[in-house]
């Protein structure tokens, strides 16, 4: 029973910030209805900044936000100006593979910067543990578990109530109607593009604290939103924060109950079978 | 059979090049026959992969599943159970085209779309490394090493680089000839219809299963058949190389910057990328790792932006844009 109740712990913590990595794609994918197959080798990049921040100025993680939160926006903002943009208008699949391109290209720039050996970045909060009954949680996981909780539900304030929000829903429900409501249709896609990347800022300095980082992780990072994206039904957004906790809930069980390769596979596995009897997501109507 | 075909085989400088390119071992250094080895390997891989990701625009990024089967299956029958690699090869190819079929069925049942298509297929192909890695019998994350090559044809040895190069010749020019064959057959037809809209395709009576099937499967079984000549070209199943998706977006990368849809497009890619990326790799590998992959990239963004169709579509209107000019009012050719 403490083995299922830690492991629902573990995979509920985890879970969160999936979900955050998640609703940032989901934002862009609901605006711009492009899918960014180099997401994961942001949030890579996002946490090699921190660890050069660390070896520069010994910064903390969460400190080493108030640097990596604005480069990530503005890379975030360029890209999508300069490169998918010209793109997307014209060829939207060509994304894809333009992205996959990005992702090469990050992935192994990193490679050349920082070298191939596994780095770390240290946190004040890294060795602490939570204690909850007999359940025993790691600090930086239920800093993250807070956090992309509270973050999930700013975006949803900021989506529901503000200018800017109804903007963004506004071209997520019809771009052509927004344009002539007197929506500048451009400037809401490269906002939203750049928030997304800059979310992945603010989940990369989560994710630091006490995971190795290589740079061939970015691909694992992009396939776990990919997964948590579709099962959420790609634009809905508390479909998207909880396929990301069912995700890290499923990677947790299988990890605990199933030999290793079983539990690795067992996320994609429930993902296939989402998609193939409910490709509308977990949270989705049914489409009649 | 669309007479084009015919045209193209029987054009002299295909021939010539390719007595060019088949006489290279007689005078190419090892090292250089070697990167044009694996130039070779990836010709053939962007050309099979051409066919299910070009010419029927399925974004298939599962296409690690065939080159892995190849590689590591039929190492494993080879080393585990004693089967001879060429009987080995064909029980791959077998598989790769019953999974082939098996995503073509899941693709139409389902009604994926093109991105979900995408999606789905890099679920699978991380499942499968997942699972390669943790399967002994293929090797696990170590990996299988073959036995030395001794030349031995029936044992599917080649007798080192010079072989191997031959070898990957074939494979290379039989992924060329299926694009060829599969473009100018009623199937290419079709395929290019699913590619541009399934629903409309549908509409007017081309099957999607039967086609998408194969589709698939032709493609699935060139690239289990390299994937085996590959891994005995290299003496070593690794399946961080051969299991590995990043082996799919590569291919992938090196079909978009030659020209999607095209015979010879995917071919021109890897023609271009993969020897300088090899050189870059020898020359400043200890440096700089990564750089070969940086470029890919890089390369790949360029052309999509300034480029989309490719580098060969490019190459071909500078060509007849000059062959042309005087006589304008040419139709343009479509595809």
């Amino acid at each position: 029973m403490d083995e299922l109740l830690q492991a629902l712990a573990q995979g509920l913590l985890i879970g969160s910030t999936y979900g955050l990595l998640a609703l940032g794609m989901g934002l862009i994918y609901s605006v711009s209805g492009i899918v960014n197959f180099s997401h994961g080798d942001f949030v890579s990049l996002g946490m090699y900044l921190c660890f050069a921040l660390f070896g520069a100025l010994a910064l903390d993680p969460y400190v080493s936000l108030a640097v990596t939160l604005p480069v990530m926006l503005i890379v975030g903002a360029l890209i999508y100006r300069f490169l998918i943009q010209p793109v997307a208008e014209a060829h939207a699949l060509m994304v894809v593979q333009l992205t996959l391109g990005v992702a090469l290209a990050l992935q192994n720039g990193i490679l050349m910067v920082f070298g191939g050996q596994p780095h770390r970045v240290p946190s004040v909060v890294e060795a602490k543990l939570v204690m909850l009954g007999n359940v025993v949680m790691r600090m930086p996981h239920v800093v993250a578990f807070v956090a992309s909780l509270a973050l999930a539900t700013a975006l949803f304030v900021v989506l529901r109530s503000t200018d800017i929000g109804r903007a963004i829903r506004a071209v997520h429900q019809n771009a052509r109607a927004a344009a002539l409501m007197g929506v500048d249709v451009n400037r809401v896609k490269v906002m939203t593009f750049a928030v997304g990347i800059g979310l992945l800022a603010i989940a990369a300095a989560l994710l630091a604290p006490g995971t190795p980082l290589m740079p061939s992780m970015g691909l694992r990072y992009t396939v776990i939103t990919l997964l948590a994206l579709v099962l959420g039904g790609m634009t809905n957004f508390l479909g998207i924060m909880v396929a990301g906790l069912v995700i890290g809930v499923s990677e947790a069980l299988g990890m605990i109950y199933l030999s290793d390769t079983l539990g690795m596979i067992l996320p994609y596995a429930v993902f296939v079978l989402i998609v193939l009897f409910r490709p509308e997501g977990i949270l989705g109507q049914s489409r009649s | 059979m669309n007479p084009e075909f015919h045209r193209i085989l029987r054009s002299p400088a295909l021939w010539i090049g390719l007595v060019a390119v088949a006489s290279l071992p007689f005078f190419l250094p090892n090292y250089y026959l070697h990167i044009a080895t694996l130039t070779l390997v990836y010709v053939a891989l962007a050309s099979a992969w051409n066919i299910v990701g070009g010419i029927a625009g399925q974004l298939s990024l599962a296409h690690s599943l065939f080159v892995g089967a190849g590689g590591l299956l039929a190492s494993a029958l080879l080393l585990k159970l004693g089967v001879n690699l060429w009987v080995g090869a064909l029980v791959a190819a077998a598989v790769s085209a019953a999974l082939g079929a098996a995503i073509a069925w899941l693709d139409f049942r389902f009604r994926l779309g093109h991105l979900t298509f995408a999606l789905i297929t890099l679920a699978f192909a991380e499942m499968a490394e997942i699972i390669v890695i943790g399967w002994e019998f293929l090797g696990g994350a170590s990996g299988l090493f073959l036995p030395k090559d001794t030349g031995q044809f029936s044992q599917m040895q080649f007798g080192g680089v010079q072989g191997s190069f031959w070898i990957m010749l074939t494979l290379a020019a039989a992924a060329i000839l299926a694009n060829l064959i599969v473009l100018n057959a009623p199937l290419g037809y079709y395929l290019r219809s699913i590619r541009d809209n399934e629903n409309a395709a549908q509409a007017i009576g081309v099957g999607l299963l039967g086609n998408k099937i194969k589709a698939m499967v032709i493609s699935g079984v060139l690239t289990s058949l390299v994937g085996t000549a590959y891994a005995r070209y290299l003496t070593f199943a690794d399946p961080y190389l051969l299991a590995s998706p990043v082996l799919t977006i590569e291919i992938v990368l090196f079909a978009t910057v030659g020209g999607l849809g095209r015979a010879f497009g995917p071919a021109l890619g890897a023609l271009l990328l993969v020897p300088l990326g090899e050189v870059l790799r020898g020359k400043l590998g200890g440096v700089l790792p990564g750089l070969h992959y940086f470029l890919y990239g890089a390369t790949v963004i360029a052309v999509i932006m300034l480029t989309p169709r490719g580098l060969l579509p490019l190459i071909q209107d500078l060509f007849s844009g000059k062959r042309r000019a005087p006589s304008s009012g040419a139709p343009a050719k479509s595809h």
